[in-house]
């Protein structure tokens, strides 16, 4: 049996890379400014963690489906991509934060978002995409610990508390658009890519962050003026110049 | 924040040996940020945290070393000694009177 592909299942899987590429991204701009030491190294192995999961998506992208060995460069080239109406990310991942407070919520959420995302995939026609499921799985437990234990201390705190259910209502409506779905979506779920389209499993991680933040939050739905992902957000281009900083130096260069 | 004694054993004979500390808001934490802290590269497989506040500290002056008795230190030196002003002076040994 012959691994499915098309043009759809591509910018499905590409718009899970991007997600994953940018989140990663930003935790690791947290890097030496993180509040402790240890949190520091925990946060920035989290977005290493991503950026691995970014990087064998890629490769998927990159080899047209197959699960081969892929050269780094064609991951790269994917990655640093400066054409803006290449990339399918969700907005939240194209954001900075203000603040921790913002930085940890907006952890949390990713990572609640990003279980159930996987789950969809776990059993995928696409044979290297499932087996990267299950690597990412290892890795989600811990992070998902991590945002978990650090919430557990700080949501109880007078100080601390307050400032996270702020950033809890102003990242909530850009977060929901995690589970916008790409144009491509459709036909990963025919192919039976993935198991149902992403948004179907939006109420249960709106449960999830009641539960979590023991309040009745309205979450919004899906907004359907977000054309496919194939917006940016206004945080986007500058995001892109940092990531291409090193690179645009010397493009020649062979890194 | 706690303070935290971390400990790491490789697998096999070793015993655990101490690594380093860590700050950590509670004991959930702890083991979460050390093992991004400590075990980022498969140091060990097996972890104890100890929370400073449960060590029992014995003080300085407490420990300090007993730096005037030499006649603890059995390093041989006297036996020896006698031994070979024994064997010097052409007496004999106790094992030759056997």
């Amino acid at each position: 049996m012959t691994a499915p592909w098309n043009d759809g299942i591509r910018e499905f899987v590409l718009a899970f890379a991007d997600d994953e590429h940018l989140m990663g991204q930003q935790h690791a701009e947290w890097i030496g400014v993180a509040p402790f030491l240890e949190e520091d190294l925990a946060f920035c192995s989290i977005g290493q963690d991503e950026l691995g999961h970014a990087a064998s998506l890629y490769a998927l992208v990159a080899g047209e489906g197959d699960g081969g060995e892929v050269d780094d460069r064609a991951i790269d080239a994917l990655a640093f991509d400066s054409d803006p109406t290449r990339w399918r990310s969700c907005h939240l991942v194209e954001m900075p934060t203000p603040d921790w407070a913002h930085a940890l919520v907006r952890h949390w959420l990713y990572d609640a978002a990003e279980e159930l995302r996987w789950q969809l995939v776990a059993e995928s026609a696409l044979e290297p995409l499932a087996e990267a499921a299950i690597r990412a799985d290892r890795e989600e437990w811990f992070h998902r610990r991590h945002a978990d234990g650090l919430l557990d201390v700080l949501l109880s705190d007078p100080e601390a508390g307050p400032r996270l259910q702020a950033a809890l209502v102003d990242l909530l409506p850009i977060a929901v658009g995690l589970f916008a779905p790409v144009a491509g979506e459709a036909a990963a779920v025919d192919a039976d890519v993935a198991a149902a389209p992403f948004d179907t499993r939006l109420p249960v991680w709106a449960n999830r962050i009641r539960d979590r933040f023991a309040i009745d939050a309205i979450v919004p739905g899906v907004d359907a003026a977000c054309s496919g992902r194939t917006i940016r957000s206004e945080h986007f281009e500058p995001m892109l110049s940092r990531m291409r900083e090193v690179l645009v130096l010397d493009p020649a260069a062979v890194w | 924040m706690r303070r935290y004694e971390v400990f790491l054993k490789k697998d096999g004979r070793d015993e655990h040996r101490h690594a380093g500390s860590l700050d950590a808001p509670d004991d959930a934490m702890a083991l979460v940020l050390a093992r991004e802290a400590y075990l980022r590269r498969a140091e060990g497989d097996r972890l104890w945290l100890v929370c400073r506040d449960h060590l029992i500290v014995g003080a300085p002056e407490f420990v300090a070393p007993n730096a005037d008795k030499p006649h603890r230190h059995n390093d041989g030196e006297r036996i020896a000694g006698r031994r070979r002003r024994l064997r010097e002076e052409g007496l004999p040994r106790k094992e030759d009177s056997a």
